[in-house]
């Protein structure tokens, strides 16, 4: 542990420079963009228009357009068959694109010399079974142009990286799914890679695991790496990555980093001790009596202020308005929900339940999670319900 | 050169992992022990220290020294049988699934997303599934020099011309395997459709060899029909000059001069000798034939032209063998003819049906020349020719392919 990944990085490896497709050279659909060239320097992953059509007219992804900052930890979501894998597979020259503008570490999409520095986990792998655990990490680096020597000497820290240093001279074949996992990670970083990409890492692997991947995600991104992850498990995503995108059916429906997305949807909840008499319409006096705000004349039947749109999350019935300086409020029982970041907004507020006398319970600022967000971005607004997974047949595309 | 070897490195253990490879090494070990254990002296053949047969006085030391012996049975037996079929097919079971896992789901994903170029990577992979047949080939064959050299006291170097000639025999069949292999990604689809593609190249060899054989006894026929009726015609025309100077000379006083007789209308010599019509009649049936068969035969070698040529690979090989190791071959006579034959009618030979064993042989020797007449170049050139072609539509198919 605590190694020095970095250390040991041979820059400069020999590697052809042949293009990754017969059909779509780099040059028709890689070399472009040059309106966005100046700014490969801060990107480790610029993409522009990156679209696939498969055959049978499945358009599974239409227009890309995704940055990753060098040096961070990239999360890529979305339902099943929303097209991350395609995506992944495309920048790992996996799949032709059937057209990508875009440079990956300064290079063009589908560069075969620049995989030299990228490290790659796909999801479902199969190593040989025939190899034990060092030899997989062994073939691949030497599959990347790892000098022998090298890879002798690095195969044995990241088989202890990744807690498989017993393991290392037994064969894959014994592994259990965890433990492929793990002996997959350290092979995406045989080559010493600038990025790292990781489809599902956390795939099979026990809790004790995956905190162990979290913490070695951490690491490499300290060691200066990008790493783009790909991965169902939202929770895990919110603790590592830096920015998301999240991708339905084939475009990217947002990407920030968590806290650009969620600080849109922060909402402040005061709740009082008790109501009076009057109940719920005595907080909207009291809120309206100061003008503190200016409340709907009747009751609407809504998701909570501040949850995300369109999730069907159990409506309740609620007095709806606005406050004076203009964000949305929500008087609900015993609870005033302010959609707001700033805590200076929600004075006035405060001001007018205590001048009524109302005892402040508390006071919390309430973010939306990663899940929430994910669920609002496939979660079709017009039905709330969940989209159908995969792309959808062009044609029959919204 | 790091990833080429890395992937010759993982098919070693690939193959080595299998024990069908150790298998088919442990057969060819067992196949060169019995062939180390066979041996000939004056009594005859031997086995071990058991006397077997002299099989009638044929063979013995005298009639066949043991290197004689030794350098037979490895290119009559070791290649023709064993290496051309028993490893071929064995070395076809344990690499058919070499393509197929590689392009598998899971797989293929890691090793295309490495900075090798898929047709480098495609090739490199085909060329170690011929590894195999190599390391079996070269195996058997230093086994069968040792044998040879120690039993049969001669060195013989030529025996090792055996492995690239069968490697690429092999790459022929292996290429085919690729491909479907790469197209179906199934091992089981790969070997049945390869073992296919092979049966329906037995079929065009023996279509080939049967349509030249058909051939070869027509114009055996027609020179044999020529020869008879020329005889005929030479009997029937004295016997209608006797006739007729029996009949324009008997009023002649003696010592007279014999007037010359004219020459025979041919209606009278049929009528003379009535076998020289059917004669006639077999002899214009056989130059049909003959050219018909000669369409068909260049039909055929038009065909096996743009195929692989796999029973002439191996008889290339057996052919050189023989020759570089002074073995005798099939062509040790030449043709007799009788001109003092009594004008019996002429026997044609039916290529389908042959029952006379000198007209046999002689088919046999002119089927044999015939093939003789192909060259190295149209052998091996234009099947590794077909095999490129094949490495082609599969690097085309692999590179253009999504996985």
């Amino acid at each position: 542990m605590g190694m020095g990944l970095v250390a040991a990085a041979p820059k400069e490896r020999q590697v052809e420079s042949a293009p990754a497709f017969g059909p779509v050279t780099p040059g028709e659909w890689g070399a472009g963009a040059p309106s966005h060239r100046s700014e490969t320097g801060e990107w480790a992953i610029d993409l522009r228009n990156v679209d696939k059509m498969y055959r049978g007219k499945v358009h599974a992804l239409r227009g890309i357009e995704m940055r990753v900052k060098k040096g961070e930890v990239f999360g890529l979501l979305g339902p099943n068959g929303a097209g991350k894998s395609t995506l992944v597979k495309i920048l790992m020259t996996v799949i032709a694109p059937t057209r990508a503008e875009g440079t990956m570490l300064g290079q063009p999409v589908g560069h075969k010399p620049t995989l030299a520095r990228v490290g790659y986990l796909p999801e479902h792998h199969k190593f040989p079974e025939y190899l034990t655990g060092a030899q997989v990490v062994e073939f691949y680096a030497a599959l990347a142009g790892v000098d022998r020597a090298t890879r002798k000497k690095r195969t044995p820290e990241l088989l202890e990286l990744v807690g498989m240093k017993d393991w290392g001279n037994k064969k894959v074949g014994g592994y259990s799914k965890g433990m492929r996992q793990r002996v997959g990670i350290a092979q995406a970083l045989g080559t010493n890679p600038d990025l790292v990409v990781l489809d599902e890492p956390t795939d099979g692997v026990d809790p004790v695991g995956r905190r162990e991947i979290r913490e070695m995600l951490t690491r490499i991104k300290e060691e200066g790496r990008t790493v783009f992850l790909n991965s169902h498990l939202l929770s895990e995503l919110e603790m590592v990555c830096d920015r998301v995108a999240i991708l339905v059916q084939g475009k990217v429906k947002s990407q920030g980093t968590i806290e650009e997305l969620t600080v849109k949807r922060q909402v402040y909840e005061i709740e009082v001790a008790a109501l009076g008499a009057d109940g719920v319409e005595g907080l909207v006096a009291a809120l309206e009596g100061k003008q503190a705000a200016r409340m709907l004349a009747g009751r609407v039947e809504a998701a909570p202020l501040g949850s995300a749109a369109g999730v069907n999350i159990a409506k309740r019935v609620g007095i709806r308005g606005q406050l004076a300086s203009g964000e949305e409020v929500e008087v609900d029982h015993g609870t005033v929900r302010i959609a707001t970041v700033d805590a200076e907004r929600i004075q006035p507020t405060l001001d007018a339940l205590r001048g009524a006398a109302y005892v402040i319970k508390s006071v919390k600022a309430n973010r939306p999670s990663l899940e929430d967000l994910f669920m609002e971005a496939v979660t079709d607004p017009e039905t709330g319900k969940a989209l159908g997974p995969g792309a959808k047949k062009e044609g029959g595309a919204k | 050169m790091t990833s080429t070897w890395a992937l010759v490195l993982d098919a070693y253990r690939d193959l080595n992992s299998k024990k069908l490879f150790w298998i088919t090494l442990v057969i060819s070990g067992l196949i060169v022990l019995a062939f180390a254990a066979i041996g000939v002296n004056e009594q005859g053949v031997t086995l071990l220290h058991w006397q077997i047969s002299d099989f009638g006085g044929t063979v013995t030391s005298d009639t066949i020294p043991p290197a004689m012996l030794y350098k037979s049975i490895f290119s009559n037996f070791g290649i023709a049988f064993w290496l051309a079929w028993g490893a071929s097919i064995l070395a076809l079971i344990s690499t058919a699934g070499l393509i197929p896992s590689f392009v598998q789901g899971g797989a293929v994903e890691l090793v295309l997303s490495k900075p090798i170029t898929r047709v480098r990577l495609f090739l490199t992979k085909f060329a170690c599934g011929l590894l195999f047949t190599t390391l079996q080939v070269a195996v058997f064959t230093f086994a069968c020099f040792l044998v040879i050299g120690l039993r049969g006291k001669s060195w013989e170097p030529s025996v090792f011309l055996a492995i690239p000639l069968v490697v690429i025999f092999f790459s022929y069949l292996y290429s085919i395997c690729a491909l479907i292999g790469l197209v179906t990604r199934s091992t089981i689809a790969a070997l049945l459709l390869t073992l296919l593609a092979w049966f329906g190249l037995f079929l065009v060899n023996f279509g080939d060899a049967a349509m030249i054989g058909m051939r070869e006894a027509a114009k055996t026929n027609v020179e044999n029909l020529e020869k008879s009726v020329a005889r005929h015609e030479r009997f029937a025309t004295r016997q209608w000059e006797q006739l007729w100077l029996t009949r324009n000379t008997k009023d002649l006083p003696d010592g007279a001069p014999k007037p010359t007789p004219p020459k025979p209308p041919v209606a009278e010599l049929d009528e003379a000798v009535p076998t020289l019509r059917d004669e006639r009649r077999k002899l214009a049936e056989q130059q049909q034939m003959a050219q018909r068969m000669e369409l068909f035969a260049t039909a055929a070698v038009g065909l096996k032209t743009v195929l692989p040529k796999t029973g002439e690979t191996i008889d290339l090989l057996s052919r050189t063998l023989r020759d570089r190791m002074n073995l005798p071959g099939d062509d040790s006579d030449t043709e007799t003819s009788n001109e003092s034959q009594p004008p019996d009618q002429a026997r044609t030979v039916n290529f389908w049906n042959q029952r006379d064993p000198e007209e046999s042989r002689k088919l046999q020797q002119r089927i044999d020349g015939e093939f003789k007449k192909r060259s190295v170049w149209w052998v091996l050139g234009t099947s590794l020719l077909f095999e490129a072609v094949i490495l082609a539509i599969a690097c085309i198919v692999f590179v253009r392919r999504d996985f």
